[in-house]
């Protein structure tokens, strides 16, 4: 690893000196003639005081779906009302403060206020709340109460969403050459999510979630000329309200997500030489828990301690050796050391305790990325890049304890025709390894053919060609087209190819200073084999899996109307996620596949709005939105509808969503 | 009333008719004004001025410009020089709304040698518009490094620290592709438009927001800067954690564990089982349960078993594999190494 990189930068610092930079930096400005003392500026304008706006929004939001609120900002059905504003202040001292806020009322809102002194010191405050929905009215027979969950006659009815509510803290001081910066945050979240334990048949259940994530980070820099550098500190501290869950039959049948803390210290910089830059960067950290173990006969330990170290390092280095030729390379170590405690612990078979032990298995993961790459352009308007990527794995107990991927790639940048810029690119990869071994620790049961797709010896080609045409000053059109291919040569059971290709068209028009217009419409497929064998032999079933997106918009804002005080504007847009699935081979059908039921979901978007100026300090704005969603997916079933097993319902969505929303917004200055 | 009989529609006010017409009215202005906006953009592009240096090649108006720069000569009165023709411009006096305009912060440019602290020295520029000014954006022959060493020559802080190995450094990407200084607010500094700046070049990415999983991307309540940082980072993919798994942690702290029973994919790599860009997958998996847990697992038993439909048996049905297995991120029950509780 030293060789090579010594290597690299012994070469780019011998020829780096003989090029001549063009920095246009004030630093090197020749200012011998300047006379400042006649600066006046009397044609400035001064911005002191306040400007921006506020606004008061109130509206109606027709929702019968909680799904819907995803993209309504809230779930409410009926009245809603929200505040926003982006308001900047300054004084003639340099005294700055901003405030932005976005929608404080709704679920989905945020509030941001800095206040300082430019290039001095810098107080920031935070707040953001952030709900997504999942599904509403969602039934069970269980109920929790402090980590029992009652089965009960009575529906325990609750909506399957996950609320976070984030406050941050921040505050950053210094100038010139050095700077310092000290941030925490604390961030809830709170609700419901799906989940399942075993009862010992399998029962979906409403996990409740109530959880805190303390985070505080430090830091400070120095930087000179033509260096900097950084020395930081990252803490995270997650804390779980939520106990282990027992049944009253059953105790602990599903373990709570245990607490946890990490820590990092980075050391970074960056140092400049002419035109070859070296940048580096060292970071140490420790994942420690060490919750309380569940009590139980076969558990030697009242707490285990784990603890994984890391280390991740990185040194690149890059180069314009001359104005036609760019050289750049990188070394990248990651060592994931886990020196958690090993045991032994007895595990439950599918009927009961069986008595068997089981030691828990501390992987360990190292990583060594190398990379080189060049940019050279052959004339103007031509350049051709190309680099060479190798990525090492090497974990302990797996199937494969070592891989390494090589890829190759290159790109074509024409840029020389007036109206047309075109990138080309293309690549090929090969991922290689150690033998493929069943190992006895990890999974002494598996077939001998299978290929874990993520360990598995793989080629990855892949071509991507992007055109930029400008026929006119203010039209502009995108067409980029991409097609990649992965192909598991040595995969019998498991993941054997898989194809991703797609094309997507952008379109651009700004008629005139009021009024633009857009449109943009896309698909992708993604094909994909896999085989397996029930016989525990050879393949004897196949299933092959096509995926396909279409997403399809369009929208326009004019202003200028009416004197300028209207302005319009609407966007639209339209997207359909399909799966489909299909399994086939002798166990399933002699003649053919069988197709999977139904996957898919499509989406109509509509937003509309007017917004018009009732004088230079106020405006109203009216807006819709219009959200049409339907998904679908034949594996959701009514709650018994499976004998021994038990869902939560049915969790498809079929809805239309309206939200009217009338804005009024005061405008400072 | 009035605007009414114009178009001969003397009727009843207030009446159905009425209303109708003034709709019709207000369509028939939208498209003449589209019309003439057309056109409008059209003569003007055509009759647009021609610069005396539009006809060099972008490297001899770098040479030009070096020159110049070199040279020194700026305008005796600062801004007020630049000023005395740019001032109609509402784009250009824009920047006084921005921090680059505040003339009381001493590290602002207008603060020092003003316009042409950044634009370079005026020299013969104002005599006739005969010599070229250091100019930004899509329109501006001059190199994309070039440029960016004005905006270097200020902002060299650990921000920047991984710039000049970034992707987008090697894309010759210019700063103000993507920033707007001459504006109150930088689109590309703003939550809410941050994600249309990336995704105006990232068109693949802005596609998988509308997936049928995603972040909340398209809707602005996560941004792309929450994970990716846009001038490089010393991470893969330029990720503002050291790695994949560090920045998923920063926002699923839950799943960092450790544990004592792990799923070695999982820890090995969150990308392994889900694109984070969106997937037509529930959950941004890429493949769905029974398929994607199948695609590592061939026991002699249960998991080799061909499910042949959806929501017939348990193993198709529901959760698929994760109605037992349902701690598939991993279990820290000490009977938790099947992942099952």
């Amino acid at each position: 690893m030293r060789f090579k990189l010594n290597i690299i930068t012994v070469s780019l610092l011998a020829v780096s000196g003989s090029a001549m930079a063009t920095n246009f930096g004030v630093g090197n400005a020749n200012t011998d003639s300047i006379n400042m003392d006649k600066y006046q500026c009397k044609r400035c304008v001064s911005t002191n005081g306040y400007n921006g706006e506020v606004s008061v929004s109130a509206g109606y939001n027709s929702v019968d779906d909680i799904h819907a609120g995803n993209a309504l900002g809230t779930a409410e059905d009926g009245g809603i009302a929200a505040v926003s504003g982006d308001i900047r202040y300054q004084n003639e001292t340099g005294y700055q403060a901003q405030i932005q806020a976005h929608q404080l009322g709704m679920d989905n809102g945020f509030a941001n206020i800095k206040v300082g002194k430019s290039g001095l010191y810098e107080l920031e405050l935070d707040y953001q709340s952030l709900k997504s929905y999942q599904a509403g009215d969602v039934q069970s027979q269980l109920w929790h109460d402090d980590g029992m969950l009652t089965p009960s006659a009575y529906t325990n009815e609750f909506d399957l969403a996950l609320k976070r509510e984030k406050s941050a803290i921040g505050f950053n001081y210094g100038e010139g050459f050095y700077n310092t910066f000290i941030r925490y945050s604390q961030e809830d979240k709170t609700g419901h999510q799906s989940s399942s334990l075993v009862a010992p048949s399998p029962v979906n259940f409403g996990l409740p979630v109530d959880a805190t994530t303390k985070q505080l980070d430090a830091g400070a820099s120095l930087a000179g000329d033509n260096w900097l550098t950084e020395l930081s500190y990252f803490g995270s501290y997650y804390s779980n309200n939520i106990k282990d869950l027992s049944l009253p039959h059953m105790n602990d049948v599903y373990s709570a997500t245990p607490d946890n803390e990490a820590h990092q210290v980075s050391l970074s910089g960056q140092y400049q030489l002419n035109r070859t830059v070296m940048s580096g960067r060292l970071v140490t950290g420790r994942m420690i828990q060490d919750d309380a173990l569940i009590q139980m006969s076969g558990n030697p330990l009242q707490s285990w301690d784990g603890q994984i170290d890391t280390l991740d390092g990185r040194f690149a280095v890059t180069s314009m050796l001359s104005n036609r030729l760019r050289l750049g390379g990188s070394v990248d170590y990651s060592k994931r050391d886990n020196k958690s405690s090993v045991w032994e612990f007895t595990q439950y078979s599918y009927n009961g305790l069986s008595g068997s032990f089981k030691q828990n298995v501390p992987q360990d993961i190292e990583r060594n990325t190398y990379k080189v790459n060049a940019s050279y352009r052959i004339a103007s308007g031509y350049r051709l890049q190309a680099g060479y990527d190798r990525k090492e794995v090497d974990r302990s107990y797996s199937e494969r304890e070592q891989t390494n991927e090589d890829s190759l790639w290159a790109k074509l940048n024409v840029s020389a025709f007036d109206k047309f810029n075109v990138n080309l690119k293309a690549s090929h990869g090969s991922r290689g390894g150690s033998d493929y071994e069943v190992d006895e620790v990890t999974s002494s049961q598996e077939n001998a053919l299978m290929r874990k797709y993520y360990l598995a010896d793989r080629k990855r080609n892949a071509v991507e060609l992007k055109v930029n045409h400008t026929p006119l000053s203010w039209m502009s059109i995108d067409v980029t087209g991409r097609y990649a291919k992965d192909d598991y040569d040595a995969t019998e059971i498991g993941l054997t190819e898989s194809e991703d290709f797609g094309y997507d068209v952008n379109l651009s028009l700004q008629f005139s200073k009021n009024l633009s217009v857009y449109g943009f419409a896309g698909q992708q497929w993604i094909n994909s084999a896999q085989a397996g064998s029930q016989s525990f032999s050879s393949p004897d079933w196949n299933a092959d899996i096509e995926d396909e997106f279409i997403n399809i918009g369009t929208g326009f804002s004019y202003g200028g109307l009416m004197q300028d005080k209207l302005t319009l504007g609407g966007d639209y847009l339209f997207s359909n996620s399909i799966s489909d699935t299909s399994v086939g081979g002798n166990l399933v059908t002699a003649n053919g596949s069988q197709p999977y039921g139904d996957y898919f979901s499509y989406n109509h978007s509509v937003r509309m709005y007017a917004d018009y100026a009732l004088s230079k300090q106020m405006a109203v704005k009216l807006s819709y939105q219009y959200e049409r969603y339907y998904d679908t997916d034949a594996a959701q079933v009514a709650t018994n509808a499976v004998p021994g097993l038990t869902t939560l319902g049915e969790l498809n969505h079929d809805y239309n969503a309206h939200q009217v929303m009338l804005s009024f917004s005061y405008l400072l200055r | 009333m009035s605007e009414l009989n114009v178009i001969n529609c003397s009727i009843p006010v207030n009446s159905l008719v009425y209303y109708l017409c003034k709709v019709e009215l207000m369509i028939y202005r939208v498209f003449y004004n589209l019309f003439c906006g057309v056109i409008t953009v059209l003569c003007l592009s055509l009759s647009a001025h021609a610069t005396p240096w539009q006809n060099l090649t972008g490297e001899q108006l770098e040479q030009k410009l070096a020159e110049k720069f070199s040279a020194g000569d700026y305008s005796s009165k600062g801004a007020d020089s630049c000023l005395m023709c740019h001032r109609k411009d509402e784009a250009v006096m824009a920047i006084f709304d921005g921090t680059h305009g505040m003339m009381n912060s001493k590290q602002s440019p207008m603060a020092g040698l003003q316009c042409e602290a950044c634009h370079g020295p005026q020299g013969k520029h104002n005599r006739g518009g005969k010599e070229p000014m250091i100019a930004f954006g899509k329109d501006s022959k001059l190199s994309a490094s070039a440029q960016n060493s004005v905006c270097q020559g200020c902002h060299n802080d650990p921000k920047q620290m991984a710039w000049h190995s970034s992707t987008h450094n090697l894309e010759e990407v210019a700063c103000a592709d993507c920033h707007t200084l001459h504006s109150a607010k930088d689109p590309a500094l703003d939550k809410l438009s941050v994600n249309d700046t990336c995704s105006s070049c990232h068109t693949k990415e802005k596609a998988d927001m509308n997936k049928r999983s995603s972040h909340p991307l398209k809707w602005d309540q996560m941004t792309c800067i929450d994970c990716h940082s846009p001038h490089g980072s010393m991470s893969e993919s330029a990720l503002n954690k050291p790695t994949i798994n560090d920045t998923c942690y920063s926002c699923h702290s839950e799943k960092r564990g450790p544990v004592l029973w792990e799923h070695a994919p999982v820890t090995e790599n969150c990308v392994t089982c889900h694109n984070p860009h969106g997937s037509v997958n529930e959950g941004m998996l890429k493949s769905r349960a029974p398929q994607l847990c199948q695609q590592c697992h061939a026991p002699d038993g249960h998991a080799s078993r061909v499910v042949q439909e959806p929501g017939m048996d348990a193993f198709g049905g529901g959760k698929s594999c994760l109605n037992c297995h349902s701690k598939i991120h991993g279990s820290n029950h000490p009977s938790g190494s099947l992942l099952q509780r």
